[in-house]
């Protein structure tokens, strides 16, 4: 319970720049929204001229671009690339702390089992993404209703913002088994904004269609939100991968940093 | 001299890791073109999409059928991913001694503050420079495999020098940052913290044409991408006040660290 507590504490300055930070962005691009509806209204009338094709290429996801859901999906990656690496941060530094700031030694001989200490560092982080969601959420539904054109269901926009929740449990758990593999992390910054953009770019660049595997290798695109507000519910065969992603790295963290040779004075 | 080694050594092998990343890049972003093009009739679609729904789904103003229009598109995100090295580079370079704690050992030789400065930002160059040509030379070699249009190397080249502009910027950025800062490991994530919320402000001003007095904090918006496109070239103002940019926070980085309490 203390470790719990401890980590929370430290942690706690960070999350509130992270939640400032991420309220601040949604704001700031809900505030333009008023603008984009109006253009994107105009060229709805215009997109109904043009032939099914056409339309099918484009205007799955024009066709709710005018509407807040849609323009919240759209900005909703930016979003989601800062959570990622709030969470992949959290998840690389939480347990390389103790060797990088020579606190090792300390912690190691307190009377509590390896899987113990991971455990409430695990929590800690947790609780935290979980505070900077839940506040998000709270602003950002604040923010979508004062700006909102129509009605919009709660549910779905609950749903969207769920993701970003299961994207910093994949980035947290990859963040911390990276931690444990890597012998000596002098710095987790470049390993940690590395691995969150190389998949953000990765993605970006290379998921097109709704169905490919490729979509498999980054995290971004695991939530295709068009297909969310549609279907109003996630592909199951990337929730289950994201699932086992979360799993496998969370258990093989701590298998590998209950055996592993810490140093003490690194 | 020593030193210039030392750190180009030391630097190694995160050069080649990131040369072969971008490379990927390059590569990738070029196999997606064939996507884009190909529709004949999408051509006058994407031209006809007001310019905000534009800016949201990623094209800004270009005309993402041909090439140089893509490249365009393309280019943001080379551009974030060389800037977030230049910036790790330049706050790492100098960070680097005291959260590695060799301060003191490189402290005593008899080399004064401002050589070692001097040679670490002459390393840190290198390295951008070496970034930069692989990234170029990359795209030169994949934009021609793609392209079936005219030869837009020329504006290529261009877009390389921007983007060595911009990774200057950051580099020296990072550097006066880690040099000022009591705590310099935490220079790491201000520069980054900097860039992405100039990146953010890069996309805002995409979407709305209002705020366009904010690009000023954007080094991404400081060289007209649309002017390149059409050939026009950079803009010589931009480029010298980007120069004076990049000397102001290189000056400010020798007076911070020649004059800061370093903790061994």
């Amino acid at each position: 319970m203390n470790m719990y507590l401890h980590e929370l504490k430290s942690l706690r300055k960070a999350t509130i720049i992270w939640t400032c930070a991420i309220i601040a962005l949604a704001v700031i691009y809900f505030s333009v929204y008023t603008g984009i509806a109006k253009d994107a209204a105009d060229f709805k009338a215009l997109l109904s001229g043009y032939p099914a094709s056409i339309r099918a290429m484009l205007g799955i996801s024009l066709d709710n671009i005018t509407t807040i859901l849609g323009f919240y999906s759209m900005i909703f990656s930016f979003i989601t690339l800062c959570g990622a690496i709030q969470a992949m941060n959290y998840g690389t530094s939480i347990l390389s702390k103790e060797s990088r700031e020579r606190t090792a030694d300390f912690l190691l001989v307190k009377p509590v089992s390896r899987s113990a200490i991971v455990s409430s560092k695990l929590l800690a982080a947790l609780t935290m993404l979980l505070a900077t969601d839940v506040l998000y959420y709270a602003g950002a539904s604040i923010v979508a209703n004062a700006v909102k054109t129509s009605a919009y269901s709660n549910k779905l926009f609950f749903m969207i913002s769920l993701t970003l929740l299961f994207n910093q449990l994949i980035f947290l758990a990859i963040g911390v088994v990276v931690s444990v593999i890597i012998p000596k992390l002098k710095s987790m910054l470049p390993v940690s904004l590395g691995v969150v953009f190389g998949f953000y770019i990765l993605g970006a660049v290379i998921a097109t269609g709704e169905n490919d595997t490729v979509r498999f290798i980054s995290p971004f695109k695991y939530f295709n939100l068009p297909y969310i507000l549609n279907n109003e519910s996630y592909e199951t065969p990337y929730l289950i991968a994201g699932a086992i992603i979360v799993v496998v790295a969370i258990a093989a963290s701590y298998i590998i940093y209950v055996k592993k040779d810490i140093h003490a004075v690194s | 001299m020593n030193l210039f080694l030392r750190e180009l050594k030391a630097n190694r092998k995160a050069l080649i890791i990131w040369s072969v990343c971008m490379f990927l890049l390059v590569l990738s972003g070029m196999g997606k073109y064939t996507a884009y093009s190909s529709g004949g009739q999408s051509n006058a679609v994407f031209n006809d999409l007001p310019h905000s729904v534009k800016a949201l789904l990623g094209m800004g103003s270009f005309d993402v059928t041909t090439m140089s229009g893509y490249y365009a598109m393309l280019f943001l995100y080379i551009e974030i991913a060389v800037a977030i090295h230049a910036a790790l580079l330049g706050s790492g370079i100098i960070a680097k001694e005291e959260r590695d704690k060799t301060t003191e050992f490189l402290m005593i030789k008899p080399v004064s503050r401002n050589s070692i400065i001097t040679f670490k930002l002459l390393a840190a160059l290198i390295n951008i420079v070496i970034l930069n040509i692989v990234t170029l030379v990359s795209s030169i070699i994949m934009v021609a495999a793609y392209n079936k249009g005219n030869d837009i190397s020329g504006e290529i080249a261009l877009f390389m020098l921007s983007m060595f502009i911009v990774q200057l910027i950051f580099l020296s950025l990072g550097a006066a940052l880690a040099a000022f800062m009591k705590n310099p490991e935490s220079s790491g994530s201000l520069a980054t913290g900097i860039l992405l919320i100039a990146f953010v402000i890069s996309k805002i001003t995409d979407l709305t044409g209002r705020v366009n007095v904010l690009n000023v904090l954007s080094p991404f918006k400081y060289f007209s991408y649309t002017d390149i496109v059409n050939g026009n070239g950079l803009s010589i103002v931009i480029v010298i006040l980007s120069l004076v940019l990049v000397a102001a926070f290189s000056i400010s980085t020798y007076l911070s660290y020649t004059k800061r309490d370093l903790h061994v």
